[in-house]
């Protein structure tokens, strides 16, 4: 490898050539997938009447190439500690997840057959109201999930049969008001426990 | 430094300096509370069925839950609702037997069409000129209902005219109770491919005026003289599940099939034998298999019954018809004829079959009865392997059935035409729903000009198409997809088969069911027409004709006429357990004996040299699915043209016109001309132009506006001989090279050639 | 045993009636690339219908043989890929991974049958026909080379409801569109290693054949070729 051993300046020099024409390419064409099928809030940001798997801006694109995504800002400051503590668990509201791919998020409807009498006089409770009071569900924001361009088809139901605990890719929920994501879902992570478990680890196990 | 660290630098580098501050406004739609309560990830299957042609196919439509951007009360959101993903034919449904064809599987397209019109709409700009503005639902109605009053008012009911495509089921029950009870002049159904000359013949020869059940499944030998049954004609689903039987689903066995046509369609395509005869000469043809069959004594004259009295000369044997008489006449040589006579007899339970351009020809109605004739003569009609009528007072449980009306649907839109052009006031009012003949008739026939005329047009289509563009005011229908549904097929299965579907989604738009509105219209109008429709809703009037049904027909299935709705609802409809399709004969006797003639053909044999033989569209059927890009983009089967359209030449006719693949063309006939690249193809005999029918619109959605030419605009406003019946495959054009074209095929093919069949 | 994924056309059944294009096109989110594209040669048809004419007017005969991905055992797109985007699985099938495909397009060139699909551009579907989207299915992007999958969802959905019920996958329960749709039921489905499944049956045919079995890259779809009337002796 030593032969191609460069200068930290050439190195930069090159990274600075390459970047620019690949903002160049991104602005020659829309360019690199984005907001997945269900992710209607988020392609409406520019809405042009088309649905494409391209980010709409190429800055977006950058921030998914570097995995960065912004904390989800939950509209309500909900409290999985208090729910769970409770008695509750986490299938009671994110119904369907022992069922099919993907795990329920509660509507507003179904929050509010407990608090209609259930602490109805705190404050965050009281937007809740106010969100059904308005005819609108709550907009949660997406804590866990991949990015379309992973090609991930990730089915719950099958983890759930095999005995995987929730918390093994959620974190322990019993510590944490609204979800952050305390694991780290990498295709390491993912493959890890296949390996342990001795389940497939072919390619389309996961991608297709 | 690993390849992948490397690039995520040089991106950084790069990106972050150009784009710093360039962030992404997140605007965040709101949500709706869900209506509906659904697992997400997992697929619900809601039966339904298929209107893309009067098939009348049983659909399961797989709903999954996502996020759609819908309009509620004013406001834009996001609702979480079930979406129908894809349709799949239904397996308990007797006619496609869980089977779908391409059109079928294009359906979805329709409800989420981004052209779809999305609420109400008054016209804003001059009539045609496309530009609409909204309107609320109340407003809608009101001008709609304030219009009819006035008719009322000035006693002018018979100036409301109702032009639709063929209805069957409540809503056409609906519909006729409407126009009855409000006393408009009787209501037109129109579509291109009506079959009515086949269902006047039928009517003729065996009493019966609808579309045969074809029993492919079971039979040895097909003669089919151009109907392209594994294509668009009758029941194609039941059709080709039949033929896959008919080839290799029973042991040793294998049926033969024999097309007669002067263009290899796509049944042609998968023909044993293809036989290019002379164009129009269908019934000739047959008399001369029958003529045969006669003098070889193989089966007696009588077994032709009334279908055969109905044929002149028949009891003599026909001997003006033997091979050798007629085989310049028909361009079959005359041993061909007799081997094809004699495999006939010889496999029982052979079929004979006619439709499309073969009966779309002056003499239409003659080749239909000389082929019934023939059919009668083989035994093979009312039998297994033949072809079978379903009971018609069966169907008629329920008032559902369309009535025996042979030809009257092109009748009644001339009549309608030549109505509105007998005095200004004739008709004041035109209510339209789902036919576009402005698009579907000869531009000679002046449809036009005369719904210029018309003061008032409202339509309820759910897109703008040529005749909808007139409107005055467009009431939206929903979705199949997002509508109660229910129908009667007539044909496809020897089993009676009444279906139903309940909406398989919630409506994406503000549209409402063009039956929910006649009703709606009715009970504000008020007086007879109240008392004739007691139903508040559709579903209502679907109920109420199940409820007579489960009374005749369900008390030993279901407990009650609840439960009975309730099975039928999740099976997709009720089918008798045993075949109801009875032998013939039992209807009234058949009227005068057909004429025989000649073909006759518009336009000079020495100025237009070649027969135009429009035909239908694998793709498009007649005209009514361009606009779905799956169609546009599906290759066509024969030609693997995609997005656009062709004209079909012999490789000699091309040759001597100097005309290659891909020149552009032009097509001129007494009536009009237009331009098309050729597709130079050694399937066609070398006088005859083809060309298929569904392109060249001039205003139907982005997908197939301005796309190709359409060949019916060219036709002759010819008719076929006692009836009424458009003779679409009776005009003479001649052809000329203008330049180059652009013909769109498929590209992908293998690189080799493939090993060779056995 | 694993799966061994296979499938049998009859073309002395198949009308080319083309709704096994149409099925594929809404089951796997395959993007329309309008006119011009097309005329570029970049419509995507995972499958397709060919046909072939034979002979001159008035003797022409016709057949039709829809082409797929035939999944070959000794496939000539899986070595050629620098990525191993495209690999053999365990059961059988030439896999298309699109997060690790980078474009190079060297399986496209190498594979004999033409039914690989590159995408030229970013799909794009005007709103709201992505409603229409199956949520089982990636939606591939710019760059990315796309081809049958033999329904590679119908597959895995179908073994986790076997696994969750704790039995065998019954022949004939997995379905790929393509199969589900075809009305003369000229196409079937199913383990190539269970020899009682139709699908074993029919591939020993004597009507069978495998589509440019010379090149040995040993297809997984067996055509059989069309038979002919064998009823012109009793005449």
């Amino acid at each position: 490898m030593s032969r191609f051993r460069r200068g930290v300046n050439s190195w930069t020099r090159i990274a600075l050539i390459v970047g620019i024409l690949i903002v160049a390419g991104a602005f020659w064409e829309r360019a690199l997938p984005a907001a997945g099928p269900d992710d209607a809030s988020k392609a409406s940001a520019q809405d042009t009447g088309v649905y494409t798997p391209a980010h709409p801006t190429v800055f977006d694109a950058v921030k998914e190439f570097f995995n960065s995504r912004p904390a989800a800002v939950q509209p309500i400051a909900f409290t999985h500690k208090v729910h769970l503590a409770n008695g509750l668990q986490c299938v009671n509201c994110h119904t369907g997840v022992d069922e099919g791919p993907d795990a329920r998020i509660p509507s507003v409807n179904f929050c509010m057959t407990c608090h209609q009498v259930i602490a109805k006089d705190k404050p965050e409770i009281k937007k809740v109201a106010a969100y059904r009071a308005r005819g609108e569900d709550i907009p949660w924001q997406r804590v866990y999930g991949f990015e379309p361009s992973a090609h991930v088809k990730f089915n719950h139901a099958p983890h759930i049969r095999a005995g995987v605990q929730c918390a093994a890719c959620h974190g322990d929920m019993t510590t944490q008001t609204v979800a952050e994501p305390k694991v780290n879902l990498t295709m390491g992570y993912c493959v890890e426990c296949h390996q342990q478990k001795k389940v497939s680890v072919d390619c389309v196990t996961c991608h297709f | 430094m690993e390849r992948r660290d490397f690039l995520k630098i040089s991106a950084a580098g790069g990106a972050a300096a150009a784009l710093e501050g360039c962030g992404n406004p997140d605007h965040h739609l709101i949500r709706f509370i869900p209506e509906e309560d659904l697992v997400p990830g997992i697929a619900t299957w809601k039966p339904s069925i298929c209107t893309q042609c009067p098939a009348g196919c049983g659909l399961l439509v797989r709903v999954m839950q996502g996020d759609a951007e819908v309009v509620r009360k004013g406001q834009l959101g996001i609702l979480k609702m079930g979406l129908a993903k894809k349709l799949e034919g239904n397996p308990a449904h007797p006619i496609n037997q869980g089977k779908l064809c391409p059109r079928g599987q294009a359906g979805l397209q329709v409800t989420y069409h981004p052209d779809r019109i999305k609420g109400p709409l008054t016209r804003s700009g001059a009539r045609g000129s496309g530009q609409f503005k909204p309107v609320s639902w109340d407003e809608a109605m009101k001008q709609l209902v304030g219009q009819l009053s006035a008719l009322q008012r000035g006693k002018q009911e018979s100036a409301l005219a109702i032009l639709t495509s063929p209805l069957r089921g409540q809503r056409k029950t609906i519909v006729d109770r409407f126009a009855a009870s409000f006393k408009s002049s009787p209501p037109v159904e129109f579509g291109f491919f009506d079959d009515g000359v086949v269902r006047e013949a039928n009517l003729r020869s065996f009493g019966v005026a609808s579309l045969p059940t074809v029993d492919l499944g079971q039979t040895n030998y097909v003669i089919s003289f151009g109907a392209d049954f594994l294509g668009t004609w009758n029941s194609p689903v039941a059709q080709a599940i039949g033929y896959g039987r008919m080839r290799n689903g029973r042991q040793g066995q294998r049926g033969k099939l024999v097309q007669v046509e002067p263009r290899i369609s796509q049944t042609g395509a998968s023909a044993d034998e293809w036989v290019p005869s002379s164009i129009g000469t269908e019934g000739i043809f047959a008399l001369s298999l029958a003529n045969v069959i006669l003098q070889e004594k193989l089966r007696p004259s009588a077994a032709a019954g009334r279908a055969g009295d109905a044929i002149p000369g028949w009891s003599q044997g026909l001997g003006d018809y033997a091979p050798a008489k007629v085989e310049k006449q028909v361009g079959v040589p005359a041993a061909r004829i007799s081997r094809i006579a004699r495999e006939a007899a010889a496999n029982a339970p052979a079929v004979v079959l006619i439709g499309d351009a073969a009966v779309a020809q002056s003499n239409g109605l003659f080749n239909a009865m000389a082929v019934n004739a023939l059919n009668a003569l083989l035994g093979s009609v009312g039998k297994p392997g033949g072809i079978l009528f379903s009971s018609p007072e069966i169907v008629q449980t329920g008032k559902t059935a369309s009535p025996a009306k042979g030809s009257a649907v092109n009748d009644s839109l001339l009549s309608l035409v030549n109505r509105i052009n007998s005095a200004s006031d004739a008709v004041k009012v035109l209510m339209l729903y789902g036919a576009n003949p402005v698009f579907a008739t000869p531009q000679a026939l002046g449809v036009h000009d005369a719904f210029e005329k018309i003061p008032f047009i409202a339509s309820f289509g759910s897109f703008i198409d040529e005749t909808s563009a007139m409107a005055d005011l467009i009431l939206p229908d929903h979705s199949p997809l997002e509508s109660w549904l229910d129908d009667a097929p007539p044909s496809g299965s020897t089993r009676t088969v009444l279906s139903v579907a309940e909406p398989a989604m919630h409506p994406l738009h503000d549209t409402r069911a063009m039956p929910d509105v006649l009703l709606d219209l009715a009970h504000q109008l008020g007086g007879d027409l109240g008392k004739a429709l007691p139903w508040k809703t559709y579903d209502e009037a679907i109920q109420a004709e199940f409820a007579a049904l489960y009374k005749e027909k369900g008390t030993k299935t279901a407990k009650d006429a609840d439960e009975f709705w309730k099975t039928t609802r999740e099976q997709g409809g009720w089918w008798s357990a045993e075949e109801t399709a009875s032998p013939v004969g039992a209807g009234k006797a058949g009227g005068a004996p057909v004429k025989i003639s000649a073909p006759a053909f518009d336009g000079d044999a020495s100025s237009f040299p070649f027969y135009f033989l429009p035909f239908a569209s694998q793709l498009f059927y007649d005209g009514s699915l361009a606009h779905l890009p799956w169609m546009q983009e599906a290759p066509d089967p024969l030609s693997t043209v995609m997005w656009g359209t062709w004209v079909e030449i012999n490789p000699k006719t091309a040759e001597k016109l100097a005309i290659r693949q891909g020149d552009l063309v032009e097509i001129a006939s007494q009536h009009g001309q237009l331009r098309a690249p050729a597709l130079v193809t050694p399937g066609i005999a070398p006088d005859v132009i083809a060309m298929p029918i569904g392109q060249g619109h001039e205003n139907f959605t982005r997908y197939a506006t301005g796309r190709g030419a359409n060949p019916i605009s060219i036709l002759a406003p010819m008719q076929v001989a006692e009836t009424n019946s458009l003779a679409w495959a009776a005009t003479r054009v001649k052809v000329s090279a203008v330049g180059h074209g652009k013909l769109v095929l498929f590209g992908g093919s293998l690189t080799e050639a493939p090993a060779q069949p056995r | 045993m694993p799966h061994h994924w296979g499938m049998a056309i009859d073309l002395d059944r198949c009308t080319g009636c083309e709704a096994c294009v149409v099925a594929c096109h809404a089951e796997n989110n395959i993007s329309t690339v309008g006119e011009d594209q097309a005329a570029r040669g970049r419509a995507k048809h995972w499958i397709r219908v060919e046909r072939y004419y034979e002979g001159e007017f008035p003797d022409v005969k016709m057949k039709f043989m829809p082409v797929l991905c035939q999944q070959c055992d000794a496939a000539p797109c899986e070595p050629v890929c620098p990525t191993f985007a495209s690999y053999h699985t365990s059961e059988g099938l030439n896999g298309q991974i699109y997060n690790r495909c980078i474009g190079t397009r060297y399986c496209a060139n190498a594979c004999p049958y033409n039914v690989r699909y590159f995408n030229f551009y970013n799909p794009e579907w005007d709103k709201p026909l992505n409603l229409q989207l199956n949520p089982d299915v990636s939606v591939r992007e710019v760059g990315v080379m796309e081809k049958c999958t033999f329904c590679i969802q119908r597959i895995k959905a179908a073994e986790i409801q076997a696994q969750a019920e704790k039995r065998e996958l019954k022949d004939g329960e997995v379905k790929p569109a393509c199969v589900q749709s075809c009305p003369p039921t000229a196409m079937v489905f199913g383990d190539l290693n269970d020899p009682n499944s139709e699908v074993s049956r029919l591939a020993h045919s004597n009507r069978g054949t495998k589509l440019l079995a010379e090149l040995g890259t040993l297809p997984k779809v067996t055509y059989l070729q069309r038979d002919s009337w064998h009823g012109a002796e009793n005449t």
